[in-house]
């Protein structure tokens, strides 16, 4: 082939490109789809080095995903003048990031830790979207890994389709619809609409989702079937003592060189609410956890003004609905836990 | 730096301005050279000062080898380099592995020992760079090519980006002279350059990465006794991912140097086509396997020495090609099947030759060679070896062709899994129906496993006496253009985050 025609062909593969991406994005900026970040182990590592701001200047989140939904971070730091390191991982228990903040000399700061019991308070790792991998990853980093996530983070702050849990090739194959093969966990399919991600590493559902039923009752049978799916039941006794003595020494690392930890039970309702009641009882799994650690906590049902909230999908709050939580904490945290913050 | 990530991109926009802006030729291999300290600085600063001693230690040892008349001077200035090259190369890779072996082995005779253990990181590349550097040493001794004129052209031989962290293992006559003069890619070798860039990018980035990995982790990550389907699929996905991952690096490496005008030795040609296990090896991770003919089998005395010793050297020579993949028994085990397969080939051959009248061992080193791992490197190569062509394409090639296929899936066992009971799970798995199997892999999964592995065994088979390039310099323009669009947007869609190149820990 002559040269010219290695031109013309490269200059067609481009055309082809440029089309179909620009296309497929005014496709998904059509039908209500905004940016979001991909919450990898690139995003946890960047605000993970955040961690080190003095004490009055941020405060770390760590837990599971209601954390993700619940806080809200401009109002957050709006309130506080605090900046919100939130470092949850979905599905995931935070004890490996607990872990890794305790071992760490240099991290004295404010710690709060979102409390799922089922996931937290559990033998199993919880270890789905791989806190201990992030961890590693985050002590690890690699300059060349670091500079690739500052180009991506312009391209995913410009682009709709670049979004990995929702629009790679990989999470479209799914919507084919294959039969499910009998013994071999299912796919899930979360609607695209129910988890947007912002740079801050802040969840929240579009507009849509807050009002479309049938997309909250799809996650709603997400719910119900990971509760099923579960096989551990839940850990009592020695086990759990063991358990909480873990978190116990971890903290106890921390609140010795002067840092500050405490922990919040984040709202949940309907038949998640009634699931979490029946096997995870207040007084056997968070009062103990509260007592062995000797630290402060926030239990969402004591407190009138967040204690009633309908979830949509009923484990996470509405983004309206995280913008009263979090206002709500951070008065309990002012007022009641004596934390004191720069507004 | 890994050319699957944004870094490398924009890094290769840069080096490849600078590569076209009028400066002196001896300007632009300082760039170059720069940029492959980078390149290489860019995944772990600490261990360049490794390739910085590699590097300054084999320029002057290979010059003075060249020159040095005295023979007992000269060997010591060999085992100088040998020692500090291999000597690197066992400690960082096989410290820990050494250390392991003796532990078991010491305690086993009744002492008590317990040793830490090391945290011993592995350099990037060093397997490769350490055999680009023995190479030049050992043909310096041997005053097989003249020694390199400038401390320059010699650290660009050993660092130029392209091949420093994962090949194809050069050899100073096929790069050394491209330095002498000025480089520059023309168009049509800048458009080459740029479409093995994008197809080495699909390989790694949507084939192996995104379509192959999820089966082949899930498969190999799993305790329990598996189903037969699910042995099978994950050893399938497992031989596509090694491929695409490989292979897609090796093309990345050759698009890249073709983009600045320079000709890299081809690493693969279609090896799941290959006719036994001669010819695998000559098409599997070439410039390694001719390594180790030019290196080690032949100085081991390769067929020359008679019936058994030739089989001897082939095994010694499979045994430390698969030890030389990593620090595990399984390797070596990976590597010790191999050269039992060759042993069967070459005494069907044999004993075929002999039915036919042929004599059983040819004189000439040419003859030898060939007989053993292929084409010999010593012809003068600026590219790629010419595809063999002694196996023409028909049916009951193909079934041979299939069962060779079938016999490298089985070696990709050990390859792949942890330990040994890892291995013998899976193969228990695979050629027994176990009553208890667990079903890991959706349907989705084994669709993609199925679909990719049929497209790749029929294209290798359907390309298997040409090359690439030849094929896409045949479509017309437009069908090109086509195809090279699809591999960019699935790339683009794969979406996947970064994730190393498999041989990066080789």
């Amino acid at each position: 082939m002559e040269s010219s025609n290695y031109i013309k062909a490269g200059l067609l593969a481009i055309g082809i490109c440029i089309v179909a991406a620009v296309s497929w994005e005014i496709h998904l900026r059509r039908v209500g789809m905004d940016i979001s970040f991909d919450d990898n182990r690139a995003l946890w590592a960047y605000i993970r080095a955040k961690v080190y701001e003095p004490k009055d200047r941020a405060t770390v989140f760590i837990g599971s995903s209601r954390i993700k939904f619940d806080l809200d971070i401009p109002t957050w730091e709006l309130l506080t003048g605090n900046h919100a390191v939130q470092l949850a991982c979905v599905g995931s228990s935070p004890a490996p990031v607990l872990r890794d903040l305790a071992n760490d000399s240099l991290f004295k700061g404010k710690l709060i830790i979102d409390v799922t019991e089922e996931i937290f308070l559990t033998a199993s790792s919880f270890d789905d979207e791989g806190p201990g991998k992030r961890v590693e990853y985050y002590h690890h980093i690699t300059p060349t890994q670091r500079a690739s996530f500052q180009i991506d983070r312009v391209l995913e702050s410009s682009f709709a389709f670049l979004d990995q849990d929702n629009y790679s090739f990989n999470a479209m194959l799914p919507l084919l619809h294959l039969p499910q093969r009998p013994g071999v966990f299912p796919d899930v399919i979360f609607p695209p609409e129910f988890d947007r991600t912002t740079l801050e590493r802040q969840s929240y559902m579009t507009p849509k989702f807050v009002v479309d039923t049938s997309l909250q009752n799809r996650v709603k049978g997400i719910w119900a079937f990971f509760e099923k799916m579960n096989p551990d039941p839940p850990i009592t006794g020695k086990k759990l003592d063991s358990v909480i003595q873990l978190i116990k020494t971890d903290v106890d690392k921390i609140q010795n060189r002067g840092g500050e930890v405490l922990f919040v039970r984040t709202p949940s309702s309907g038949q998640v609410w009634a699931d979490e009641q029946k096997f995870y009882p207040r007084n056997v799994y968070w009062e103990k956890l509260l007592a062995a650690t000797g630290c402060k906590g926030i239990y969402y049902k004591d407190y009138p003004a967040i204690a009633q909230f309908e979830c949509p999908e009923s484990s996470h709050l509405s983004p309206e609905q995280a913008v009263v939580f979090t206002k709500e904490l951070i008065k309990i945290l002012k007022d009641e836990k004596g934390w004191t913050f720069n507004h | 730096m890994l050319f699957n990530s944004y870094t490398f991109l924009v890094f290769f926009a840069i080096v490849l301005i600078l590569h076209n802006l009028p400066f002196s030729w001896k300007t632009k291999k300082i760039n170059l050279l720069l940029a492959s300290y980078v390149f290489y600085a860019a995944w772990n600063p600490p261990f360049i000062l490794l390739l910085w001693l590699s590097t300054l230690v084999d320029f002057f040892v290979g010059r003075a080898l060249y020159t040095q008349e005295n023979k007992h001077k000269k060997k010591l200035l060999l085992v100088i380099s040998l020692i500090g090259n291999l000597g690197m190369l066992c400690y960082f890779k096989y410290g820990g592995f050494i250390l392991e072996n003796f532990t078991h082995l010491v305690n086993a005779l009744g002492a008590n020992f317990h040793p830490a253990k090391p945290n011993i990181i592995l350099p990037a590349g060093i397997s490769f760079y350490t055999f680009t550097t023995l190479c030049y040493t050992i043909d310096m001794y041997r005053k097989e090519s003249k020694p390199v004129r400038t401390l320059l052209d010699f650290s660009l031989f050993v660092t130029f980006f392209p091949h420093l962290v994962a090949g194809p293992i050069v050899r100073p006559p096929q790069l050394v002279p491209q330095f002498l003069t000025p480089r520059k890619a023309n168009s049509q070798q800048m458009m080459q350059g740029l479409f093995l860039l994008s197809l080495g990018l699909f390989m790694k980035v949507f084939l192996a990465d995104g379509m192959l990995s999820g089966a082949a982790n899930t498969v190999f990550g799993t305790h329990d006794p598996l189903k037969t389907i699910d042995a099978w699929m994950g050893v399938l996905a497992f031989s596509g991912q090694i491929f695409f991952d490989f292979a897609g690096y090796s093309s990345c490496a050759i698009g890249a140097a073709l983009c600045l005008g320079f000709t890299l030795p081809q690493n693969f040609l279609f090896p799941y086509a290959a006719v036994g296990f001669t010819d695998f090896w000559r098409r599997w991770h070439i410039t390694l396997s001719s390594w180790l003919r030019d290196y080690l089998y032949i100085p081991l005395g390769g067929n020359r020495m008679g019936k058994y010793r030739t089989y001897f050297n082939l095994m010694v020579t499979m045994l430390l090609g698969g030890l030389w993949h990593g620090a595990n028994w399984t390797f070596v085990v990976w590597g010790a099947l191999h050269g039992f397969y060759l042993w069967v080939e070459k005494a069907f051959r044999d004993l075929r030759n002999r039915s036919k009248g042929i004599p059983m061992f040819v004189a000439t080193e040419e003859q030898l060679v060939k007989a053993s791992f292929g084409p010999t490197m010593k012809r003068p190569v600026e590219g790629s070896f010419p595809p063999e062509k002694n196996h023409p394409k028909n049916l009951t090639n193909f079934i041979l062709a299939l069962g060779t296929f079938f016999l490298v899936n089985v070696t990709w066992v050990f390859f792949r899994s942890p330990d040994f009971s890892s291995a013998w799970q899976i193969l228990r798995a695979m050629f027994t129906n176990l009553p208890k199997g667990t079903a890991v892999l959706s349907y989705l999964d084994i669709s993609k496993v199925i679909i990719i592995t049929i497209a790749l065994v029929i294209s290798h088979w359907l390309m298997r006496n040409t090359m690439v390039l030849k094929v896409a310099g045949k479509m017309p323009w437009w069908l090109l253009g086509i195809t090279w669009s699809l591999m960019i947007l699935l790339i683009m869609l794969s979406q996947n985050a970064t994730s190393s190149f498999i041989y990066f820990q080789f």
